[in-house]
């Protein structure tokens, strides 16, 4: 493997890397702003310089420059190596760099964050970069000095809406145009440009169109300082009081890895941020996706409802007994409905509750109606978890909601027992067909047509608030934290499902996660390889068969 | 008793004779500090005493882990509130340690003289406590006076007379004030005058001898087992004094003597804290004289110490730093680290452990007179309750200090 | 001067020396919990250590970082070579339990209470303590409070007022209360001997 040597450690790098990419990869930090992983080499920023020595009986490129002398009270003449941005510099096979160990890169970083600084205004109070800022980071790692000018500083437009989501200060703009490298190239939609020149230059909109792409969040998750603030967040909440949590976004099949940002102290959430995933959405999220931390707590069902009435959870129970008495006479007018919303353990406990224990082989799955795509993240089907519920089934494949309406209405069934709480057909003519039913129990971590129609409802814990696994439309399960403690009476989803079996009389004896979770790979083992639902990848064959839709 | 109508022999005709018990505090005026100590007696004899204290455990430890380094200043102070300024300056020593960073001389000079400042008020307030619980209220009175004198340095100095958080790692909160010097030459005299003067009441008073002679004695070896520092240390014979033995600060340009007791009594425990409120003086004294009029207080470090209030409200830069030492606290290399100084009671110890981050991961205290007060039940068994009050006085136990 | 007393240990226990290490100038020897108070006795018996001062004993809980949990630190120093010494030991397992360690009372008799101390906020238990009870906290107190796992905020069941029939105050210190004595009875005979 090729390597080259950073402060003489010796890292690999592949075809095509520059020095700052060789590093991030080994987890080295060459300070930057304006280079991202994600986008384009703008190399305006100045901040990455390194010393790079010069090959083998080749001089070293210098700068002449004229340096103070205190000794003779007088500049002279000097000479200096002139130093190389890493995010521009592709990688040779030896290179030697010098980042940390170089004094004179130490100078130039001290001097480039000293003039960007220059003209900042004392904003630290009130910017929500605050905590998270590289100016703050790198002037304590860097500078440590204060500002040698002693002029007003340039005075530039504040809070400009840039669109709906988006609000810039021009005097926070370091101008490393990420925002407008985003545009252009991921969201394909390049609104924002640069204008003016020196210290006056801004970002701006191109005049007659707002910043409303379906990316316009990702401008605020670049920009390295506080000049685009996004109008969810801003002022909501410090960082520093702010925990993450590594979860999976909810909105749609794609499944993007993100971090819940949410308040342990008052148990809420605040944002949502992307999380790097080189194979589902590289480093990315679309703004429904971040805005989708809401759900964590809008619109959740949070007591069992009897008849549309509160009650506990055990009372539920019992009265789910009553509901459901004669159910486990005939398996055949049984019906069972997943959820693609619900993560594969609380649906694998369903299935196990009907598969082994009642007998129902007539599989239904609910879920979100479809919605709009795009070529670069967003997925049409809004569940996060339709291919895990289709692989957990395996044979019984669960046939679309509007089926079961027929079914009810022919009178095939009497008993259905459900995950979730959303059904993608219109509800009043749903409520109409399944109050014909004789018990319709849910089990749901949110308020939705499924609960309003259903005699008895649970509530579950929602996504934020419990460890479950979501296999995205590419096959990858991917596992999702636990961030909010649950509020109500909120119980895990497979936990209220083997309640509700033990209440049947069926001996379930899930008594944690890690049984549920043992269980789904001991049957997914007996499976065929192709059904693989939890755990790591699957197979190659199944890899190639489903090509990554993802063109980011 | 049993019914004398009864047949009974001779030997069964007996008073009870189980021990009586005593509880003695928390709430009592001589338990300085909230202590129990509950007593078996038999007449007034003690046979069995179990110190118990806790009383003001406030999770000083515990509250440290949810700050950064310099809100540790507060908790510190309210450790030995008799003698703040000596905790103070032990714990922005050890964090100082850890940084591997030195405070400017004139620095130093200012933490010797305002420690021996505070040194003075511990130990005449233990002498003059232990005084009033014995009777004599008039030195406790003459002392607590002479303490003013002190604490109006300190208000003076610092803007508080006790608890002061004065002390900053890094250096202090602010220089010296234009008359320091002025004023603690002028106070000093005066609190010497008025020691001698409670001196001249006590030391010729035959109760006052009486009770404090051959009681509460406690060996070398057993004071040194005990874990033992300070003063009760060297009353028992054992001339270690941590600013002899281990020099810090300015401590080792200081001409002092320190004194050392024989019997290990609580006559020599009075005797030496009062011989070493005369050293304090000289301390100070020396002190004043070498002290420079000008120069830095605080090291030159941005990661350590605050910038001016005026920059932080006008330049970013100062912001920043502001920011990034009150928010993310300052940045201690991770490691681990005990650093002692010699507080009022003794070798105040503090066990810092450090994961590289702005917040302690652990702030131990050793406190001198937990110690201390672990030895006082060997030392009132076999006394009686009366030695209780001057034994336990002797020993100045503070209760934030020992309960931290 | 230190750096001496760190040989000597090496010298004598071997493996059992399992780190040691000299940062910001403190000598320090990590070594194995099973031989504690060998160790502590030889240190204060050997004439080249000396160590006839007992500092302090204390326990750091490293939750999360670092399997054992507990680390039992003691601090020592000697009269007459001024040197000093740090020993720790590593005890504990994730939940807390079987955090056992020798007690050096026997060695020193100032280990006593900041043993006690360490029971106290830790947990950690004291092979050999003549009376290892809560001393700071009141006994009634449920759990151990400087663990990582202790949130600061928790508040603890209330206490029934003490009440022994038949007896005015003042109570001796074990009477009165729930459940008898709380020592640690550190001999294990039975499943319920253990405090808290």
């Amino acid at each position: 493997m090729a390597t080259i040597k950073i402060d003489g450690r010796e890292i690999p790098f592949e075809q095509g890397d520059t020095i700052i990419r060789a590093a991030h990869r080994a987890g080295i930090d060459i300070p930057h702003y304006c280079w991202h992983p994600g986008l384009s080499v703008a190399a305006n920023c100045r901040m990455c310089l390194v010393e790079v020595l010069p090959p083998p009986g080749r001089p070293a490129m210098q700068l002449e420059i004229l340096q103070w002398d205190a000794a003779k009270g007088d500049y002279v003449s000097a000479r200096k190596p002139k130093l190389i941005p890493a995010c521009q510099q592709g990688c040779a096979p030896g290179m030697e760099v010098l980042s940390q160990t170089s004094e004179h890169v130490e100078e130039a970083r001290s001097a480039v964050q000293e003039l960007l600084l220059l003209n900042h205004p004392v904003d630290c109070p009130i910017c929500d970069q605050a905590g998270e800022c590289r100016l703050q980071d790198y002037w304590l790692e860097h500078q440590r000095t204060g500002k040698r000018m002693h002029q007003e500083v340039v005075h530039k437009p504040k809070a400009v809406v840039f669109g709906p989501t988006i609000v810039y200060d021009a005097e926070r703009c370091i101008v490393c145009t990420r925002c407008v490298r985003f545009c252009e190239e991921v969201a394909h939609d390049p609104v924002l440009s640069v204008s003016q020149r020196g210290n006056v230059n801004e970002i701006v909109i191109s005049p007659g169109k707002q910043l409303d792409h379906d990316y316009t969040l990702m401008t605020e998750h670049v920009c390295p300082v506080g000049a685009l603030t996004s109008v969810d967040f801003r002022f909501k909440a410090r960082v520093w009081f702010l925990r993450s949590a590594r979860t999976v976004c909810q909105g749609c099949a794609t499944g993007c890895n993100a971090y819940l940002d949410y308040d342990p102290r008052n148990n809420t959430p605040c944002r949502h941020r992307p999380r790097d995933n080189e194979q589902v959405n590289k480093y990315w999220m679309c703004d429904e996706g971040m805005l989708s931390y809401k759900r964590a707590i809008e619109n959740r069902l949070l007591t069992a409802l009897v008849g549309g009435e509160d009650a506990t959870i055990e009372d539920a129970l019992d009265a789910v007994k009553e509901q459901l008495a004669g159910f486990g006479d005939d398996a055949s007018r049984v019906a069972v409905v997943l959820s693609a919303q619900h993560s594969n353990e609380d649906n694998f406990t369903l299935l196990s509750l009907a598969r082994t224990f009642v007998g129902a082989k007539n599989l239904y799955v609910s879920g979100r109606p479809l919605g709009r795509g795009d070529k670069i993240l967003m997925s049409e089907d809004k569940n996060p978890n339709t291919r895990g519920v289709m692989q957990l089934a395996g044979s019984l494949a669960p046939k679309p909601i509007a089926l079961l309406l027929d079914a009810v209405k022919a009178g095939k069934y009497s008993f259905v027992i459900a995950l979730g709480a959303e059904l993608e057909v219109d509800e009043q003519e749903a409520l109409g067909v399944l109050s014909k039913l004789k018990g319709l129990v849910t089990i749901a971590s949110h308020d939705g047509p499924l609960v309003r129609a259903a005699h008895v409802a649970l509530p579950a814990m929602a996504w934020a608030e419990t460890d479950g696994t979501f296999v995205n439309r590419q096959g990858l399960a991917q596992r999702s934290e636990p961030a909010l403690t649950p509020r109500g009476d909120a119980t895990a989803g497979w936990d209220l499902v083997t309640r509700l079996g033990k209440k049947l009389g069926y001996a379930m004896t899930f008594k944690s996660l890690a049984d549920v979770r043992r269980a789904i790979s001991a049957e997914t083992r007996t499976d065929s390889g192709a059904n693989g639902a939890s755990g790591a990848a699957r197979t190659d064959a199944d890899r190639t068969a489903t090509k990554p839709e993802v063109s980011v | 008793m049993e019914p004398l109508d009864r047949d009974l022999e001779e030997g069964l005709l007996e008073l009870p004779s189980e021990p009586m018990m005593l509880n003695m505090g928390p709430s009592h005026p001589a338990m300085h500090g909230t202590v129990r100590i509950v007593l078996e007696l038999s007449g007034e004899q003690i046979l069995k005493a179990d110190v118990q204290i806790g009383y003001l455990h406030r999770g000083f430890e515990k509250m440290c882990e949810r700050g950064t380094w310099s809100q540790v200043f507060p908790y510190v102070d309210r450790c030995n509130y008799v003698s703040p300024m000596l905790n103070n300056v032990g714990y922005a020593l050890a964090v100082e340690k850890m940084l591997g960073v030195t405070v400017p001389e004139r620095c130093q000079y200012y933490r010797v003289v305002l420690g021996e400042l505070a040194r003075l008020c511990d130990h005449m307030i233990c002498s003059g406590a232990m005084c009033m619980e014995l009777g004599a209220f008039t030195p406790f009175l003459y002392y607590a006076r002479a303490r003013e004198n002190i604490w109006d340095i300190f208000e003076e100095e610092t803007g508080a007379r006790v608890t002061h958080s004065f002390g900053r790692v890094g250096g202090m909160a602010s220089p010296p004030t234009k008359y320091f010097k002025d004023m603690v030459r002028a106070a000093v005299p005066r609190v010497i005058a008025l020691i001698v003067e409670g001196e001249k009441m006590l030391l010729k008073n035959r109760i006052f001898l009486d009770r404090l002679e051959g009681v509460g004695v406690m060996s070398k070896e057993d004071a040194l087992a005990l874990g033992w520092t300070g003063v009760v240390l060297r009353a028992s014979g054992v001339p270690y004094d941590v600013r002899k033995a281990h020099p810090y600060m300015v401590y080792d340009r200081m001409d002092f003597d320190v004194p050392v007791g024989t019997a290990g009594d609580n006559y020599d425990r009075f005797m030496c804290r009062q011989e070493e409120i005369r050293q304090s003086a000289r301390i100070i004294e020396q002190a004043l004289a070498q002290m420079p009029d000008d120069g830095p207080i605080n090291i030159d470090d941005p990661r350590v110490v605050m910038p001016p209030k005026n920059d932080v409200y006008t330049t970013i830069e100062a912001t920043i730093q502001h920011f990034k030492i009150v928010m993310e606290g300052l940045k201690v290399p991770a490691g681990e680290c005990y650093s002692y100084t010699e507080a009022g009671n003794g070798e105040l110890g503090f066990y810092l452990v450090s994961d590289g981050s702005g917040t302690p991961f652990r702030v131990r205290i050793r406190p001198p007179c937990f110690a201390s007060t672990q030895g006082l039940e060997q030392l009132i068994k076999g006394a009686m309750i009366p030695d209780v009050v001057p034994t336990f006085g002797s020993l100045n136990m503070i209760g934030g200090e020992c309960d931290h | 001067m230190s750096k001496r007393v760190l040989e000597i240990l090496g010298e004598r226990f071997g493996h059992d020396v399992l780190e040691t290490h000299s940062q910001f100038g403190d000598d320090t020897a990590v070594v194995n919990p099973a031989r504690w108070l060998e160790i502590a006795t030889f240190l204060r018996d050997d004439s080249r250590c000396a160590m006839n001062m007992f500092v302090d004993i204390t326990a750091v809980d490293y939750l999360g970082r670092q399997t054992p949990r507990f680390e039992v630190v003691m601090h020592l120093r000697s009269l007459e070579r001024g040197h000093r010494v740090r020993l720790k030991a590593r005890v504990g397992d994730e939940d807390g339990q079987n955090a056992e360690i020798d007690s050096v009372v026997s060695v020193w008799k100032g280990a006593n209470w900041f043993e006690r101390e360490a029971f106290d906020m830790f947990g950690v238990v004291f092979r050999g303590h003549p009376d290892l009870r809560r001393l700071l906290m009141y006994p009634e107190f449920v759990g151990y409070p400087l663990r990582k796992d202790y949130p600061a905020d928790k508040i603890q069941p209330l206490v029934e007022f003490r009440n022994v029939p038949g007896k005015l105050p003042p109570f001796g210190p074990d009477e009165g209360m729930s459940f008898g004595r709380q020592t640690h009875d550190y001999r294990r005979d039975e499943p319920g001997g253990e405090a808290n």
